[in-house]
């Protein structure tokens, strides 16, 4: 038995563990389990960042035709991740700030840190620089959909503000209210 | 009547002296034949010092010259690692043990880097596949023979790193799925019994995946330590 990697439609390389029938069932077994969740958690997380998606939710092992199908599911060896299994990565996900259910109070749905909120700052404090608007006041729209696509593009609002609020600690932001709602201004400075 | 050796006191005088002439002629032969021997060996010595020098890359590029080698040095009784010097003064001429334990360390690091997926068991031709790999050579290069001699060298070393015979045990080859009823059909065994030596693979062991999603069995069991990882 050989198991390959493979390329999906989407482009991405998926590992050649994702054509292991086995990595498709919760193991009984907590150390091999361990290994499974290790392996899903990057996988998704990976697979995430190629595609830029933010969430994932129980739903996308639930029904087809999501846009996480091409990893939740394997045509080619006819397995699946099921909801249940998909709960216990994410729960372990969460444990290790790897995710956070989001809304929160439910867990169901989880937002992605395939880049933590410290980095995402850093990200952002980056994006402002070059693209010199240091000292002038953006609206969080303006960040989310700037008009010329960035790095940020469709970050979500929650993840702004964590990152937004990072950089206020180290004077490097500050939220401002502006007439239709809240702005942010941005400082040079290194963060140290 | 006449007997050889006579009668009496003198004949047991001259039993004695015969005795001792003999111990004496036997000692004279023993001593000739370890001269011979020596000489012999220390020829030998020679030869075989001309030979690992002359073809000491042969022995190290070549799997089926090496293997033959060391098949001539156990057929002989030589171990071609051991050795009065450090390493080995057969090793050093040959430069054979540092290979052996280079090969040693990079199965170390193999088994180590899969011990995770495959629980520790490793099968023999796909240790050889990745260590081929790691050190970036062609299959056929590293053989089975080189494998388990350098797992022997590490014995020392008390890492717990063994051979396993299984038996005839090819019988994952033709894949590693297992199941219940591939045991009881295959095997002749009880279902009790498939089912209890897999549920100690599965849960003590942890040798192999479970596997709820299977077309035939509904359940079946995988031996990850048999399947081939590309990545």
């Amino acid at each position: 038995m050989t198991l390959a990697s493979f390329t999906t439609p989407s482009g991405f390389l998926l590992p050649s563990i994702h054509s292991a029938p086995p990595f498709f069932t919760q193991q009984p077994n907590p150390n091999t389990q361990s290994i499974v969740t290790e392996n899903w958690t990057r996988l998704i997380l990976t697979y995430a960042r190629y595609r830029r998606l933010f969430f994932i939710k129980l739903e996308d092992a639930e029904t087809k035709g999501g846009d996480w199908d091409e990893v939740l599911r394997n045509e080619r060896i006819n397995r699946q991740l099921f909801p249940s299994h998909l709960s216990h990565i994410l729960s372990q996900m969460v444990e290790r700030n790897q995710a956070v259910y989001e809304p929160q109070k439910q867990t169901r749905s989880v937002l992605l840190y395939w880049r933590l909120p410290e980095e995402w700052a850093e990200v952002l404090h980056e994006w402002v620089t070059t693209t010199g608007q240091l000292n002038s006041i953006l609206t969080f729209y303006e960040i989310i959909e700037p008009p010329i696509e960035s790095v940020l593009s469709g970050i979500p609002m929650t993840l702004l503000r964590k990152a937004i609020s990072i950089l206020g600690r180290t004077g490097r932001a500050q939220i401002i209210s502006v007439a239709d709602g809240e702005g942010v201004r941005f400082f040079a400075g290194t963060g140290k | 009547m006449h007997r050889l050796g006579g009668v009496g006191m003198a004949a047991f005088d001259r039993h004695q002296q015969a005795q001792r002439s003999f111990a004496e002629l036997s000692s004279e032969i023993s001593q000739t034949q370890i001269d011979y021997v020596d000489s012999q060996l220390s020829q030998f010595r020679t030869a075989l010092y001309r030979f690992a020098t002359t073809h000491r890359k042969k022995i190290r590029d070549d799997p089926n010259f090496r293997h033959a080698f060391q098949q001539m040095c156990s057929s002989i009784g030589v171990d071609p690692l051991a050795g009065p010097r450090k390493g080995g003064w057969w090793a050093e001429l040959v430069g054979l043990g540092d290979w052996q334990y280079e090969l040693g360390v990079q199965i170390v690091d193999i088994c180590v880097s899969t011990r995770e997926r495959n629980g520790g068991l490793i099968e023999l031709s796909e240790l050889i596949r990745l260590v081929s790999k790691l050190r970036g050579v062609e299959s056929g290069v590293i053989t089975q023979d080189d494998v388990i001699r350098s797992i022997k060298t590490l014995e020392p070393l008390g890492a717990g790193y063994q051979v396993i015979d299984m038996g005839g045990g090819r019988k994952m080859e033709n894949g590693s799925r297992v199941s219940e009823d591939l045991i009881v059909q295959k095997k002749g065994w009880s279902v009790e019994r498939s089912r209890a030596a897999l549920e100690n693979m599965l849960l003590r062991d942890g040798l192999c995946w479970l596997d709820e999603q299977d077309e035939g069995s509904g359940t079946a069991y995988w031996v990850p330590s048999a399947m081939q990882w590309d990545i």
